[in-house]
């Protein structure tokens, strides 16, 4: 199979603006991953293209791009998920991530994303003593439960540059950093939840979320995105134990 | 105002599912009918402090170019109210999130289904006045007999009468006093904005606001919310007596007779004066705080913000002021 990619390219020091650059590759499997594709173009063709990859099997969240205008992880998205089935070649959009800056090519400043990461308390606060056996702080497996989704997050910033809301204002805090958050306003063990409400009850925290639902199919780790954010607007007006106790009544994960 | 471009083009270009594309609806059917809206106020007021202006300004509202805008207001309102419902369900219910989707596209058939029947009865009431027969109410008649005539009776007004004339009309009589109170609304938040900073010492609103808990933003979170729900009821009740069961046509008899009569008539009732200050005050309060919150996303100058965000305060307030004191007063000698 023959896949063409289309490819966003910005260098700072020789473009005034970024512009679209095609390649075409021979020999592609189905079973390809778009990061695999991205290496090749790389290394036979133009060692110039930049891009970030780590892991490169979907656990350290650098590679999160648009690819044919949704955006996921590149080293995610096999090729046969863009390709008709039996088809003869492929054509690969390939695009940073939008709302945040870009630095070179595909690859983006991601501190504003960390910063608003930050800004939501994202560690677990508890000034009680260790227990006096000196092991673990208890929790039910129900009380597991009702964060395990938000757990799953790393820190991708897919479901953050896929919000409308994020686009029109980069102040707004996102939807990872709510989810962060969630993480932890929803740990039976932690005692910080009131004060992860107070910062996520601003003006640029929650509600500007507009239940729009872009962020929940871009997460390539399926959390439930916009529920989480859901669930910490209602945790805002009812109390983040309330919010728990309903949680824990109708069941976690669903 | 840079990011308005990029959420414009990038929406076109970002591959969202349904659920972005009811979010862009709901904004552009929620200011299609708050510009209406702002529109209906000022003129329903005429029959209480200008009697004769209220006349002709119903006589506007009966122009082909009205006609149209009343079938796009009667869309907006519908799909607005049932795209609303949608969202508040998801942000009470977030757990029911599998069924966003499948709700989306039950908001788009509800308003394909509610809007068929209800602009084939509007439609009729185009005919019946332009033809000045009565048609039966089968609906199944009102097809072959509306879409053909309604071209040609366009035209035939048009004709008829003075384009230039008509024009001029909605030009004094609509363009300059409503283009005159925005930009006074404008003028006035900018003032506010200004008395507000010098006063609180404050620069505006600069940067991530992730300081402070803002209890004015989770009440109106609540309010847009609960207030659609209410509105919903009132204003279908509202389009379907004043759209729908009778047209905009029989406020004045096709002509013949004083809209201020009509007006009059229905404000005899005190239940009905109750029902237009309840939906007076939730839509313009509902709509104004929407506009704010557009305001917000695309205006990042603080100075631009604030003053934006008062012009919206001001605005709102006015017609609240205006609306009241129609209602209050009502027709006079009637």
């Amino acid at each position: 199979m023959k896949a063409h990619f289309r490819i966003r390219r910005f260098n700072p020091e020789t473009n005034a603006k970024p512009y679209w650059q095609d390649f075409t590759l021979d020999n592609v499997a189905p079973a390809d991953r778009v990061l695999e594709l991205l290496h090749r173009i790389k290394w036979e063709q133009d060692g110039t293209l930049a891009f970030r990859r780590s892991c490169a099997h979907g656990v350290c969240g650098s590679d999160a791009m648009r690819i044919n205008g949704r955006n996921m992880l590149a080293c995610k998205v096999l090729v046969s998920s863009l390709a008709a089935e039996g088809a003869e070649s492929v054509t690969i959009q390939v695009e940073p991530i939008l709302g945040l800056p870009v630095i070179k090519d595909l690859i983006v400043d991601m501190e504003p994303f960390f910063a608003h990461y930050r800004a939501v308390m994202p560690y677990f606060v508890n000034n009680d003593p260790p227990p006096a056996d000196g092991r673990e702080r208890r929790q039910s497996p129900e009380e597991r439960a009702i964060f395990d989704d938000s757990t799953k997050c790393i820190l991708c910033a897919a479901c953050t540059t896929s919000c409308p809301s994020f686009w029109a204002n980069g102040s707004y805090v996102g939807p990872a950093a709510i989810v962060q958050a969630h993480r932890f306003i929803f740990d039976s063990r932690d005692q910080a939840a009131e004060q992860r409400l107070d910062i996520l009850a601003a003006p640029d925290g929650v509600w500007r979320c507009r239940t729009i639902f872009n962020c929940t199919p871009a997460c390539p780790r399926e959390i439930e995105v916009t529920r989480a954010i859901g669930e910490v607007k209602l945790a805002i007006q009812m109390g983040a134990e309330r919010m728990r106790a309903r949680k824990m009544t109708r069941g976690g994960t669903e | 105002m840079t990011t308005l471009t990029t959420t414009i083009t990038e929406v076109l270009r970002y591959r969202g599912k349904i659920g972005q594309w009811s979010w862009v609806l709901h904004r552009l059917a929620g200011l299609g009918t708050l510009l209406f809206l702002v529109i209906h106020v000022i003129d329903t007021s005429w029959v209480a402090f200008f009697p004769e202006l209220y006349e002709e300004a119903i006589a506007i509202y009966q122009t082909p170019l009205f006609t149209i805008g009343e079938f796009a207001l009667v869309a907006c309102v519908v799909f607005h109210a049932f795209n609303g419902l949608r969202i508040a369900i998801f942000d009470y219910r977030p757990e029911w999130w599998r069924h966003q989707a499948r709700a989306a596209q039950i908001v788009y058939l509800a308003t394909f289904v509610v809007l068929v029947p209800v602009f084939a009865l509007m439609a009729q009431h185009v005919v019946e006045f332009y033809t000045g027969r009565p048609l039966d109410l089968q609906l199944g008649l009102v097809f072959n007999r509306v879409v053909v005539p309604f071209g040609g009776h366009v035209v035939e007004f048009y004709t008829g009468r003075p384009l230039d004339l008509q024009l001029g009309l909605v030009f004094n009589r609509v363009v300059v006093p409503f283009g005159g109170g925005m930009i006074l609304a404008l003028l006035a938040g900018v003032l506010l904005s200004g008395l507000f900073g010098a006063v609180s010492g404050r620069a505006g609103l600069a940067g991530p606001l992730l300081t402070r808990r803002s209890r004015l933003e989770q009440v109106l979170w609540g309010f847009m919310r609960v207030s659609g729900m209410l509105i919903l009821p009132l204003a279908f009740g509202h389009l379907a007596i004043m759209h729908v069961i009778q047209g905009v046509f029989s406020i004045n008899q096709g002509g013949t007779g004083l809209a201020a009569s009509f007006v009059a008539a229905r404000w005899a009732y005190l239940g009905w004066r109750i029902y237009d200050a309840a939906l007076l005050a939730l839509a313009l309060i509902h709509g104004f705080n929407g506009l704010r919150i557009v305001f917000n996303d695309y205006a990042h100058h603080p100075t631009v913000r604030r003053g934006l965000t008062w012009a919206a305060v001001v605005g709102c307030a006015a017609l609240i002021i205006v609306g009241a004191l129609a209602l209050i007063s009502g027709v006079p000698g009637m």
